[in-house]
């Protein structure tokens, strides 16, 4: 068996680690995804509870709001609303923390161009809010990602390059980094008003009414049927294959494939949050198939704790707490699923049955989409409940994903357990000493 | 003083193991700063540390991290799955002590 944990093991290492290890490290993906956890996810989940609120689960409660719906609206429109302005910001401070630049000035500089490029070219004084709101929201994501590239490249190239302004030594760090600035400011910003000027001497029709062309507007022309290949089946599959395949291996998956899929699931997220009906968000990997965790190894949590093996119940005990939360590191490195050919099969297998099942009740209309982010701590129950934005069924899908969970893990879970006791009994027998600990099946 | 870096990807996992680490630290009379962050901000971090440490999740960005702190002459090193899975703070602090250079051991506050 431990021959066979072997061989496996150095099979993944030699050829899954690498080409996922090349398409993970990528500075571009790390910045984008960087930007949406770190710079828009708490506006979001702040501002969602805002549509709650304006939309209430309870029938009861719905006269109640209903003459202050748009008022209650507000603080919603001008957080979630606003993902795309904020992610700008939060792609060119992010990039250039990797590329070890100053990250704020090209931070401030790709909300302008953002808006430089959502904005028409126009007299701003007619111009109503309300008809370029949602591209600064859902719709305007692949323009901020774009110009949040973008404007930290530029930035830096110029600032290793001979075309800017130069002053003595004896000026203020601070004056001449300003200084720097101003050219390569100077040039974007006529690059992108130009730009958008061209493309918004054109007029597109939206819901019968014509209006002048944007670059968010062209961009989403190209951009929607990615966002409706994404939102599939098939689509799902491939990603939870890949972030439990990723795990299995002991890399951390979610965040992998957050940064390739982090554009769309938003997309979708905020076009459900309107009335849209997609399924594959963020919401359905964090809050309906990771129960406790990728792999959704809440179950095996429960099965540590009443196990004869000494590991797995020294790992249960610490396993307890952040499984109520969601976080199964310890399960993960502890039991060890990483790298552990017979715990990786359901280790991939589960989440693939939850989300097969959880893709059919949702496209039935069994239970309401996800509508509502809310962090991926949230404990089980409650967020299903949330996340639907209010809809009991939502929490009852994940206690039935739940049992499914248990029942496919307990026999490869016994499996397991069986050969750690042999392990365990073997050492207490062979050494008289005492054991100093379990033996960790070796990762990485 | 000693000041730690902790690369990995949300942080939410490695807080529980920066809590044990501080507590022996404290125990052993440590004065220690540890800080869980993600690899864009131990770019813009490192150069005010002492120790790096790479979180196992994120084990596919070790070369480019590596290659950074070397740039910078800081220590670095992967933290064992099984410390980490059983938050071990420990053992993990026991590495950063192996990994500090024998000069700047002076972490030790005066009792």
């Amino acid at each position: 068996m431990s021959s066979v944990i072997e061989r496996s093991s150095d099979w993944f290492e030699r050829y899954l680690v690498p080409p996922l290890g090349t398409l993970a490290s990528n500075i571009y993906l790390q910045a984008v995804r960087d930007a949406f956890i770190i710079f828009t996810l708490p506006l979001i989940i702040a501002g969602s509870l805002f549509l709650i609120i304006a939309n209430p689960p309870f029938p009861f409660l719905d006269n109640l709001v209903s003459n202050y719906k748009n008022a209650i609206l507000v603080p919603f429109q001008l957080s979630f609303g606003l993902m795309a302005l904020f992610l700008a910001f939060g792609v060119a401070y992010s990039l250039a923390q990797y590329r070890r630049t100053e990250p704020v000035q090209p931070g401030i500089l790709a909300m302008v161009l953002f808006l430089v490029a959502t904005v028409p070219v126009t007299d701003l004084t007619t111009l109503k809010l309300g008809d370029i709101l949602p591209y600064l929201g859902g719709q305007g994501l692949l323009v901020a990602i774009l110009i949040g590239i973008m404007t930290t490249e530029v930035m830096r190239w110029f600032r290793g390059s001979r075309f800017t302004i130069r002053l003595p030594k004896s000026v203020p760090k601070n004056v001449t980094r300003a200084f720097e600035a101003l050219v390569p400011t100077f040039l974007l910003l006529t690059l992108v008003w130009g730009l958008e000027w061209f493309v918004s001497s054109h007029t597109v029709s939206i819901d019968g009414k014509n209006a002048q062309l944007t670059l968010p507007i062209l961009l989403m022309q190209v951009f929607k049927p990615l966002v409706a290949v994404q939102d599939s089946y098939p689509a799902a599959l491939a990603e939870i294959v890949l972030m439990m395949l990723l795990w299995s291996v002991g890399i951390h998956g979610m965040n992998i494939v957050t940064a390739i899929a982090a554009p769309f699931w938003f997309t979708t997220l905020a076009s459900n949050a309107t009335g849209g009906h997609g399924i594959v968000t963020e919401p359905f990997f964090h809050i309906f198939a990771h129960l406790g965790g990728s792999g959704a190894t809440w179950p095996l949590v429960v099965y540590m704790l009443l196990s004869r093996s000494a590991q797995l119940r020294t790992v249960g005990k610490i396993a307890l707490g952040p499984a109520i939360f969601n976080i199964n590191e310890p399960v993960t490195f502890g039991v060890p699923m990483a790298l552990n050919p017979l715990m990786m099969i359901p280790f991939v297998l589960v989440p693939v049955i939850i989300v097969t099942i959880n893709y059919l009740v949702f496209s039935v209309g069994l239970v309401h989409v996800p509508v509502v982010i809310q962090p991926f701590t949230v404990p089980l129950g409650i967020s299903g409940f949330v996340a639907t934005g209010g809809d009991i069924r939502g929490s009852i899908l994940q206690f039935f994903d739940l049992a499914v969970s248990a029942l496919i893990y307990f026999p490869f879970f016994r499996a397991w357990e069986r050969i750690l006791v042999a392990r365990e009994e073997d050492a207490s027998q062979h050494s008289q000493q005492a054991v100093e600990g379990p033996t960790p099946v070796k990762v990485g | 003083m000693i000041r730690v870096l902790i690369v990995c990807s949300w942080g939410m996992s490695t807080s529980l193991l920066v809590d044990s680490m501080l507590e022996a630290a404290k125990e052993r009379k440590y004065e220690l700063i540890v800080e869980a962050l993600s690899a864009g901000e131990y770019a813009e971090k490192v150069d005010a540390c002492d120790v790096v440490l790479i979180a196992p999740q994120i084990r596919h960005l070790r070369k480019s991290i590596e290659k950074l702190a070397a740039s910078v002459g800081k220590p670095v090193a992967m933290i064992e799955p099984f410390h980490y899975a059983t938050m071990n703070g420990q053992a993990v602090l026991e590495q950063v002590l192996r990994l500090l250079p024998q000069n700047t051991q002076e972490g030790k506050t005066a009792t």
